[in-house]
């Protein structure tokens, strides 16, 4: 490489609307459009052969979800971390209120009604908590973010959505929280050791936690533990999916043959446990497939992260991309019976919106750092380029 | 633009930054740099330590995904397979297609042998904390009982057994004993029936197969008792027929799908029903089985049969008048007509007006002798010979007199069960054989018996497909699978009269008309009007629009294939007019 035209990449790497458009990352739309169309095909077969009970709303989600994207990812990456602390902020004021509006409800209270929308602050909190980590480890060095002393920051804004969330209850949105918090800090170079006395404190906390969870979560717990435990009741969902995961084989009974699901045998079939569907019409085949769609996605996001140049960039990646694989993991593992039984839906797949949406948005991250990915961002503004 | 590319690392290595002056490097920024520099090969070892650990997880579910695929070689829902079931008590029960409907769970029983327990008031105290369920005084009563076998507790969870496990408590024992579970629950739980705590079949086929049930196991075979239902059809029938309940706030009601010539049942369904895995919760009336059990008056559905069968001793002709001018007075009883034309009807009008003026006066010309002899050749006479407990017998006049032939003609004064007259319906547009209908996927061995002949079951179908065409059935058509039935409605007996408001409605089809294949009935007990039937409670307004529904669906999954019914071939095989002409082309 030139010296000048290193020299060229330092000074002149800001990116006309144009260049922006044809630098978008086509390859990865094209993997999100892909196994978003598995989807719908897995709702049409689910609704009987329909369009019009779910296939043509969740199409509009993805429309909207795909426009966000695109709208996002145009958007100077230097914007989103200037933006980061704002989001978490606000996204963390809308947690606290949902909470309290909760309590005041005496019941499980996730959603704040704006208008047109309803907004899910603990989705909004998906997103903004990446962003807000992701600031806080650009504008840290190294040696910073590897001393105690620096940690407390983003220890705090790790527990504190995860804590609010759990209360809703939500336990998949707050595993999901704490794992990609976690992950981000591995990231930044947290000392591994740090992970080591977390893990040991958080298994030393189970027990007292135990007593805070709610009936419905201990029972599903221990139903996972041992689903025969109640095989009418909690046992009911996994070992129906088992069945349903059983009875696909290895070619599945072919589209819009399953029985399981489309008896209704098996209950919220086109939400959480959409995969079982799937997986009877498609297969082992059909499921691995979807597997390695998602595992493309993933190599997507990682590549676009060592391939950042900035810090802020890689983060960002790297946190959408965890947030990315926990849901497929924690769904799949949910229903293939490997993890017990908490509301996590399968990504781009299962019927519903917020997620859809949150997800979307997350790639447009994802994308804004391809995109912006050779832009050297300064430490802290003003300050020199690293 | 570039693909991603991994090489980004040596572009912020400062030893390798242009010192041209273009970028300054001061005494400060050169330790952010190194740190940088760190902070960045730490960041890629960690993103690609992170990658590896995704690639882990990923690993083992798709391993988790072949392992459960691979673990059912072939395309099998057999639930039992998930439990460690040592010995089966009894063979499963599976649909047609393989799906389980009743399975064995294994699973723990406690017992005492109390003269080896040796101290009977702690060890009963200790065993009421584990089982918090069981009153420690009835656990000590037993256990002080002095008896060589005590059962404490049946069916235990894995849970309360490894509490009591953990007592080591002398003198006390775990049996492992079968359960009975029914993993589709309430969808068939009138066909597969359930079984006792002693693993005794009490109802359904349960009961009827018990021995055959409990045989198969201990001689190692542990083949499935296959039933002639396919659960999705079997879900579909009951799905609308509980739909309907609603809608009609009927007491209850029944349908069937079988198959026309086999006589096998696709579907059986009686609602309410219950879960026959909680059996003692449900209520008398939900374990009723009305599709077999409970006997009904068929009403104007029995002018199918009254047609066929002057038709069949060529008593009457397609295109032969019957007086149904006036109402019929026979002895203390009056024949009125429900849609009264008050004139002369052929045999096609007598039976889409459903005119029970002219069905008595068809009845009539046959003579009772040789009615009562049709409906004994269609097996409508003595209990059907279904392979259910709950059968019920039909109820026919001891004494056939004229009054009994004029009011069975149409539907009144005899009773049977909607299986029973399914039965004999289907062999009237079959092309004329005998139908036994059976539980068991294959149907009955044996020849086929004609009852009525080839030219007869012809022109019903013809008749039948005109009625919803034309008549009274309207509603119970679904486009291009050429639904043929006839309404029926009957007001129930009460103790020697009728009640006004209590109606059975019904309707009887069969689909596709120019050869059917399955016959559909369909019951509602005491439906009442709702604003979208305009106050009308009877077949046509209830029972006839479920059947449209259950053939819409069930169709596509029988695999029968939808046809233009304004076809020429179609014509040609259903047409008939309401003068008896039986050739489209006549007409014009």
């Amino acid at each position: 490489m030139s010296l000048s035209d290193t020299g060229l990449r330092l000074t002149k790497v800001e990116l006309g609307f144009g260049q922006k458009i044809a630098s978008l990352n086509w390859g990865l739309i094209l993997l999100l459009t892909g196994t978003t169309g598995f989807g719908l095909l897995v709702l049409y077969s689910l609704a009987g052969g329909i369009t019009d009970t779910w296939v043509e709303k969740q199409a509009v989600r993805f429309a909207l979800g795909f426009s966000a994207m695109i709208i996002i990812a145009l958007i100077d990456i230097r914007i989103w971390l200037n933006l980061a602390y704002v989001a978490y902020g606000v996204a963390l004021a809308l947690l606290v209120g949902v909470d309290v509006a909760g309590y005041a409800s005496m019941g499980a209270q996730r959603w704040i009604d704006i208008g047109i929308i309803s907004l899910q602050p603990s989705e909004l909190m998906k997103v903004s908590l990446v962003l807000a980590l992701a600031r806080y480890f650009h504008e840290h060095t190294l040696e910073e973010a590897q001393s105690l002393k620096w940690l407390f920051v983003p220890v705090v804004m790790i527990l504190a959505p995860a804590a609010l969330v759990l209360v809703q209850p939500d336990l998949g949105t707050a595993t999901l929280l704490l794992m990609c918090g976690a992950t981000l800090c591995f990231l930044a170079g947290v000392r591994i050791w740090v992970f080591g006395v977390a893990f040991a404190a958080a298994a030393a906390m189970v027990p007292l936690g135990w007593q805070f969870l709610h009936d419905y979560q201990k029972n599903r717990i221990l139903t996972f533990l041992d689903p025969e435990r109640d095989p009418l009741g909690a046992g009911y969902h996994i070992l129906q999916s088992k069945i349903a995961l059983g009875a696909g084989g290895i070619f599945g009974r072919g589209f819009r043959e399953g029985t399981q699901s489309h008896l209704s045998f098996l209950p919220e079939m086109q939400t959480d446990f959409i995969f079982t569907t799937l997986a009877e019409e498609f297969g082992m085949v059909g499921a691995l497939c979807l597997l390695g769609l998602y595992v493309c996605i993933l190599a997507y996001g990682m590549a676009i992260a060592l391939r950042s140049r900035n810090h802020f960039g890689r983060l960002v990646a790297m946190g959408i991309g965890t947030t990315f694989f926990c849901y497929v993991f924690i769904n799949i593992a949910m229903v293939t019976g490997l993890l017990p039984v908490v509301g996590v839906p399968l990504p781009l797949i299962s019927y519903g919106g917020t997620a859809m949406v949150t997800l979307m948005a997350g790639f447009g991250l994802v994308i804004s750092v391809y995109i912006h990915r050779d832009i050297r961002i300064p430490r802290r503004p003003g300050g020199p380029v690293s | 633009m570039n693909a991603p590319t991994f090489m980004a690392r040596h572009d912020a290595d400062p030893t390798r930054s242009p010192p041209d002056g273009r970028v300054r490097v001061s005494a400060s920024s050169k330790s952010e740099l190194r740190s940088g520099n760190d902070a960045l090969a730490m960041a890629h070892r960690r993103v690609i330590a992170v990658a590896a650990l995704f690639a882990l997880c990923f690993s083992v579910i798709g391993g988790r995904l072949v392992d459960l695929a691979a673990s059912k070689p072939e395309a099998s829902t057999r639930t039992a397979d998930y439990w460690p079931a040592v010995v089966r008590a009894r063979a499963d029960i599976t649909d047609r297609n393989g799906v389980v409907l009743a399975t064995d769970l294994s699973v723990a029983s406690l017992f005492a042998e109390p003269r080896l327990v040796q101290d009977p008031a702690r060890s009963a105290a200790a065993l009421a904390a584990a089982l918090p369920n069981l009153p420690v005084a009835e656990l000590r009563s037993k256990l002080e009982s002095g008896r060589t076998f005590v059962w404490l507790k049946r069916h235990l969870t894995p849970k309360e057994q490894a509490e009591v496990n953990r007592l080591g408590l002398p003198g006390i024992g775990f049996q492992q004993e079968q359960r009975r579970m029914y993993p589709v629950g309430a969808l068939t739980a009138h066909v597969v029936g359930f079984s006792d705590v002693d693993n005794k079949g009490i109802a359904g086929v349960e009961q009827f197969f018990d021995n055959a049930l409990r045989a198969f196991p201990q001689s190692g075979l542990g083949a499935p008792l296959k039933l002639s239902l396919d659960t999705r059809v079997q879900y579909t029938v009951r799905e609308e027929l509980l739909r309907a309940m609603v809608d009609f706030n009927a007491k209850g009601a029944a349908g069937l799908v079988m198959d026309a010539h086999t006589g096998e049942l696709i579907a059986l369904v009686s609602v309410p029903d219950f879960d026959p895995n909680r059996v003692g919760e449900a209520p008398a009336d939900a374990r009723f089985n009305r599709a077999t059990l409970g006997v009904f008056e068929p009403g104007s559905t029995m002018k199918v049969m009254t047609v066929a069968m002057a038709l069949d001793y060529g008593t009457a002709r397609l295109d032969e008048r019957f007086d149904a001018t006036k109402p019929l007075r026979i002895s203390r009883f009056t024949i009125h007509d429900d849609h009264a034309k008050n004139r002369w009807l052929t045999v096609p009008e007598v039976f889409v007006y459903s005119s029970n003026i002219g069905a008595a006066r068809m009845a009539m010309e046959v003579g009772g002798e040789r009615q009562r002899g049709f409906l004994a050749k269609l097996g409508m006479l003595e209990r059907p010979p279904i392979e259910l407990p709950e059968a019920g017998a039909p109820l026919v006049p001891e004494v056939w007199r004229d009054i009994n032939t004029m009011t069975i003609a149409f539907g009144h004064g005899i009773a049977m069960s909607p299986l029973q007259y399914a039965a004999g319906f289907a062999a009237v547009v079959n092309g004329g054989f005998k139908v036994a209908p059976t539980l068991l996927a294959g149907g009955r061995p044996g020849a086929k018996e004609r009852v009525v002949s080839q030219d007869t079951s012809d022109i019903m179908r013809r008749l039948l497909r005109l009625n919803v065409e034309e008549g009274t059935g309207k509603q119970a058509d679904s486009l291009g699978y050429l639904v043929g039935g006839k309404t029926g409605t009957a007001e129930k007996t009460v103790a020697g009269g009728y009640k006004k408001n209590a109606l059975v409605s019904s309707f009887a089809a069969a689909f596709p008309m120019n050869d059917p294949r399955y016959v559909v009935f369909v019951m509602l007990d005491e439906p009442t009007g709702t604003a979208s039937t305009q106050g009308f409670a009877t077949g046509g307004w209830t029972a006839a629009p479920i059947v449209s529904r259950i053939v819409g669906r069930a169709g596509p999954m029988l695999g029968v294939v939808p046809v233009d019914d304004k076809s020429t071939e179609v014509r040609r095989a259903l047409f008939v007019a309401l003068d008896g002409r039986r050739s489209p082309s006549a007409a014009f």
